[in-house]
C-alpha cells in the first residue's frame, strides 16, 4: 500500500467503519500491549468526529440543543457520510444539513427541525458575507447612483439586495423557535406551533448587525423578484397591496437593498 | 495596506490564539499583549465580519497566522484556490508568520478537519518537502511548519519524528513552530523520550513555540487544547527556551475557552519563563 492507498483506506476506516475497512485503515499502523491499531484508529474517529461536530455545534446551537448533544452527534456521523466536507473551512460546511435532517428518520416528530437549521445556516451565512463597505469586490452599482439615471433608462434598473440577504418561508414560527432558544433570551419560553408559518429575510445590516425580519406575503413577493433579478418595468407590472413608490424607499434606506445593475430590455 | 501599526513587526513574548468569544473585550479594553495569532481558515471569506474584526485587532497588535488546511502530507494536488485565499488574507493581514503542520487533513478532496499522522520515510519526506516549497513559492514567503501530535506509528517509519523535521528544513529552508505540548504528548503515546527529540531539533529554525493542555486518558494523552498547561510540559518547555532562547511563545485554547482573564494569566506564566531566558 503506497502512501495515497492508505490515505484512503484511513478515511473510509474513519467515516465508514466496517470490520473489513477498519482493517485496511490499520494497515501497517503499530499496536501496542496496551493500544492495538484500532484502538489508534478509534482515537483518531473521536477526535475528528468530535473536532466536526463541535463545528457544526457552532453554527447550528439551536439545533443542537433543541435534539440534545447526543443525538446531534449522531445525526453529524450520518451527515459526514452522505456529505463530506469539501473545503479547508470547517465554516464552509453544513449548508446541506437542512436536507439532511429532514431525510432524517428519527428527527422526523420534529417537523420544524429541518426550518431551524435552514434559519441557522442562512444566520451563519449573512454573518460571513462580504461587507457593502468592501464595494468594489461587489457585482453592482450603489444606491447612491440611482439618481444619475436617465428617466427612459428607469425601466431597465434590476435592484440588488445587501449580499448578506437570504429569504425563506416555512410552515412554522421558525424565528419564535430559534429566539426562545437564544442564550440571552428572557421572557415567555413556549412557542406555539399553531402559529403557523412565516416568511423571513435573514441578513446582516450595516448599522444594526444581524438581522432576522418577518415579511408579509406581499413583501416577501416584492424582495423575491428582486433577488430573481427582475427588471423594474417588470416589477411595477405585479400587483402589491401598497404601491411600490411606498413599498421600495423603506428597503433602500435600511440597506437591505444595497444596490442595483441596469438590465437589458 | 501600510497603514499597520506593526508592519513588519518581529513578535516577542507571550501571544495569544484570539477566539471570537473574546473579541469585543480585546476592543473595548486594548489589553497589553504582544501579539495574537488567528486561525487562517476562519478568514477566508473575503470581506465578512470576521476578517474586518481581524483589520482591527491588526490594526493595535502584530499578528500571526495558524492554520491546518495546507494538507501538506497529503496526497491530494495542492488546494490552490485555498492557497490564493490564503495569500490574499496574508496581503491583508500582513502576518509576522504563517504556519501550519506536519500532517494531512484530506484525500479525495474531502477533509477531517484533524492533523493525521504520517509515516516518517524517505518517500514522506519528500513527498512534503515538494508540498512546502510549492506552497511557499505560491504565497512568496517562507512558512513555519508544526510538529503534531500523534496516536499512531507505523511499520514503515525508518526515522524519528525530529529527524524528519530536520530533514524538511534541510530540503526546503523553511522554519519551525515547536509545539512543545504535542511533543510531550507523542512521546508520552510513542514511548520516547521528549528531552532526546529536543536535542535533534535545529535550533536555528525555531522560530515559534506553542504551548497547551492535554487530557489524560487511561491509556495514552489527547491533545484538546482544552486546559492549563501541565507541569512536564512546563518542565520540557524550560529545557526548550534553554536550547534556542526565548523564542516567542503561545497559549493555545481551542475548546471550552476560558474567559479572557484566564487566558491571560496562562500567558503571564510563559512570560514569567521567557524573562529568564532573554
Ligand atoms: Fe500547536
Amino acid at each position: 500500500m503506497n502512501l495515497k492507498e492508505w490515505q484512503e483506506a484511513f478515511y473510509k476506516g474513519i467515516f465508514d467503519p466496517t470490520q473489513e475497512n477498519i482493517q485496511h485503515a490499520c494497515h501497517g499502523v503499530n499496536g501496542t500491549e496496551n493500544l492495538s491499531s484500532e484502538d489508534r484508529l478509534g482515537i483518531y474517529r473521536g477526535s475528528i468526529l468530535g473536532g466536526i461536530t463541535s463545528g457544526l455545534t457552532g453554527i447550528f446551537p439551536v439545533c443542537e440543543k433543541l435534539v440534545g448533544e447526543q443525538y446531534f452527534t449522531q445525526m453529524v456521523s450520518g451527515y459526514l457520510k452522505q456529505y463530506p466536507s469539501g473545503s479547508p473551512d470547517l465554516g464552509n460546511y453544513g449548508e446541506h444539513l437542512p436536507a439532511y435532517i429532514s431525510e432524517f428518520e428519527p428527527a422526523k416528530e420534529l417537523v420544524y427541525l429541518p426550518d431551524v437549521a435552514q434559519l441557522e445556516w442562512l444566520w451563519h451565512t449573512a454573518f460571513n458575507a462580504t461587507d457593502i463597505n468592501e464595494l468594489s469586490s461587489l457585482p453592482f452599482r450603489p444606491v447612491s447612483e440611482l439618481a444619475a439615471i436617465q428617466p427612459e433608462d428607469q425601466a431597465l434598473i434590476q435592484f440588488c439586495l445587501n449580499p448578506s440577504a437570504s429569504l425563506m418561508q416555512s410552515n412554522f414560527p421558525v424565528h419564535q423557535i430559534w429566539g426562545v432558544n437564544q442564550e440571552d433570551f428572557e421572557g415567555e419560553q413556549t412557542v406555539n406551533l399553531d402559529d403557523g408559518g412565516v416568511n423571513l429575510i435573514v441578513w446582516r445590516s450595516q448599522d444594526f448587525g444581524m438581522r432576522i425580519d418577518v415579511l408579509n406575503d406581499d413583501e416577501l413577493k416584492f424582495l423575491t423578484a428582486i433577488q430573481k433579478g427582475k427588471l423594474f418595468a417588470d416589477i411595477a407590472g405585479m400587483t402589491f397591496s401598497l404601491p411600490i413608490s411606498e413599498l421600495l424607499p423603506p428597503y433602500i434606506q435600511m440597506g437591505l437593498i444595497a444596490g442595483f445593475n441596469l438590465g437589458k430590455q | 495596506m501600510s497603514s499597520y501599526k506593526f508592519k513588519g513587526h518581529e513578535i516577542q513574548g507571550a501571544g495569544l490564539g484570539l477566539r471570537s468569544s473574546h473579541y469585543q473585550e480585546i476592543f473595548d479594553t486594548k489589553p497589553d499583549v504582544p501579539w495574537f495569532e488567528l486561525l487562517s481558515d476562519n478568514y477566508m471569506s473575503d470581506g465578512g465580519l470576521p476578517i474586518i474584526r481581524a483589520e482591527k485587532i491588526r490594526e493595535d497588535y502584530p499578528v500571526t497566522l495558524h492554520g491546518v488546511g495546507m494538507s501538506l502530507g497529503s496526497t491530494d494536488p495542492l488546494n490552490t484556490d485555498y492557497l490564493s485565499k490564503l495569500k490574499a488574507l496574508t496581503d491583508r493581514i500582513e502576518p509576522t508568520y504563517v504556519s501550519d503542520h506536519i500532517a494531512w487533513v484530506s484525500v479525495g478532496g474531502k477533509y477531517t478537519h484533524d492533523l493525521l499522522p504520517l509515516p516518517y520515510t524517505e518517500e514522506t519526506l519528500h513527498h512534503i518537502s515538494d508540498r512546502i516549497s510549492q506552497v511557499q513559492e505560491f504565497l512568496g514567503r517562507k512558512i513555519l511548519v508544526e510538529n503534531p501530535s500523534s496516536y499512531m506509528t507505523f511499520d514503515s517509519t525508518d526515522m524519528t519524528e525530529a529527524e524528519f523535521i530536520k530533514g524538511i528544513t534541510q530540503r526546503t529552508d523553511c522554519d519551525l513552530l515547536l509545539d512543545i505540548n504535542n511533543i510531550y504528548v507523542s512521546a508520552v503515546n510513542h514511548d520516547f523520550d521528549p528531552y532526546e527529540y529536543l536535542k535533534g531539533i535545529p535550533s536555528d529554525r525555531v522560530k515559534e513555540i506553542h504551548l497547551a493542555g492535554y487530557e489524560k486518558m487511561d491509556n495514552y494523552l489527547f491533545d484538546t487544547h482544552g486546559y492549563q498547561v501541565h507541569p512536564p510540559v512546563w518542565d520540557l518547555y524550560r529545557a526548550a527556551l534553554k536550547q534556542f532562547g526565548a523564542i516567542p511563545t503561545l497559549i493555545e485554547w481551542d475548546t471550552d475557552v476560558p474567559s479572557f482573564t484566564t487566558l491571560r494569566q496562562e500567558a503571564k506564566k510563559a512570560e514569567q519563563q521567557l524573562k529568564a531566558f532573554s
